[in-house]
């Protein structure tokens, strides 16, 4: 079963790889909506995530000999614009984890309420999150990278990423309370 | 995982708002693939990079090379001039010194006279000293050494001539001796 996942679009991407344009261009539209909500949540801006778009699948077209049905295409296309968005933020010297100060602001709101379960408020919490705890909720809760990816991608500790989302969670319920 | 991060996870779906133009998008990186000049442009840069960086290393090293040429040439050259000088002094030292004995060794001049020719061959002495010295300095070193020569003829002709006189006079009285 897993197999199956791993090979999908197999045909297309063999194609692409042989430089059809055709096959390039379809998987081009069956992934690029999903690419670009990735690319927003992580720059939080859309002419820069179409900007990080553009630039992920010029690569992803130019590179994919180097794709081996590892994962999924989609998970090695979607790496490629994570680390585009991320090398983005770090151009725009937007911190990629949180300032310390946001700590001091967290131990403010330990005994918290239990949280609202409501996706738009939470959708909007996000939006209102520092730079950092938003790339690390999306990534952990949205994109469904564990911490080990995590630390990979941002560049920091496995123990860093686990207490940073930690912080951003609570900060993240806090916001969404208030709402 | 709490009832929170599953709440989210199973809504994940709705974080997916926006929509992008497809087509605009497209036809930059359809652009973008089909002109692989970026690629070449920068390669040729590369390769214009490469061939200054080689035509730079090649000139240093030229000029290096010119350099330690040079160097090795005026070492040479250094080295032979050196040793013409070792040779002249090794010759004329020994001369000077023969008939510096010469004179010393003679029993019709007064030690006097010997000290005061003596001193004036220190003087020479001197002048040959200094001469030895600007050698070093490397100035015109032909002309230096043709003045280390003329030194060294000038002691040699002055105890020559001293010898000379030392010894004429003996010579006619015994001439006298056989007129008579």
């Amino acid at each position: 079963m897993e197999t199956n996942i791993i090979y999908t679009h197999k045909k297309l991407v063999e194609n692409s790889k042989a430089g059809d344009r055709n096959s390039q261009y379809q998987l081009y539209e069956l992934y690029v909506n999903a690419m670009f909500n990735v690319s927003i949540r992580m720059v939080g801006s859309k002419e820069d995530a179409e900007d990080v778009i553009q630039e992920s699948f010029i690569e992803a077209f130019r590179k994919l000999n180097s794709f081996r049905y590892e994962s999924t295409f989609g998970s090695w296309l979607k790496r490629i614009v994570i680390n585009k968005s991320i090398n983005h933020l770090k151009l725009k010297k937007i911190p990629i984890t949180p300032l310390d100060h946001y700590e001091y602001q967290i131990s403010e709101v330990t005994n918290q309420e239990a949280p609202v379960l409501d996706i738009n408020k939470i959708k909007k919490g996000i939006k209102l999150l520092p730079d950092g705890y938003s790339q690390i909720i999306t990534l952990y809760l949205i994109e469904g990278y564990d911490h080990i990816e995590i630390s990979e991608i941002l560049g920091i500790t496995i123990s860093t990423s686990k207490s940073q989302y930690h912080r951003a969670k609570k900060k993240l319920i806090a916001i969404v309370n208030t709402l | 995982m709490d009832n929170f991060e599953k709440y989210i996870q199973k809504n994940k779906d709705q974080f997916d708002e926006h929509k992008v133009d497809h087509l605009k998008i497209w036809n930059q990186i359809e652009t973008e693939l089909e002109t692989p000049k970026t690629i070449s442009l920068f390669r040729k840069f590369s390769i214009v990079k490469v061939a200054a960086t080689l035509l730079i290393l090649i000139g240093a090293f030229s000029i290096v090379r010119f350099y330690k040429i040079s160097e090795i040439n005026f070492n040479s050259e250094k080295m032979i001039v050196n040793q013409e000088l070792r040779d002249i002094d090794v010759y004329y030292k020994n001369l000077v010194s023969f008939q510096v004995q010469l004179v010393q060794k003679n029993t019709k001049l007064l030690p006097e006279e010997k000290k005061e020719f003596l001193s004036f061959m220190d003087e020479l002495d001197e002048e040959y000293n200094t001469l030895k010295k600007e050698m070093t300095q490397n100035l015109n070193n032909e002309y230096i050494l043709e003045a280390i020569i003329n030194n060294y003829k000038k002691r040699i002709e002055l105890i020559e001539n001293l010898l000379k006189q030392i010894n004429t006079p003996q010579n006619s009285n015994d001439n006298e001796g056989y007129i008579l």
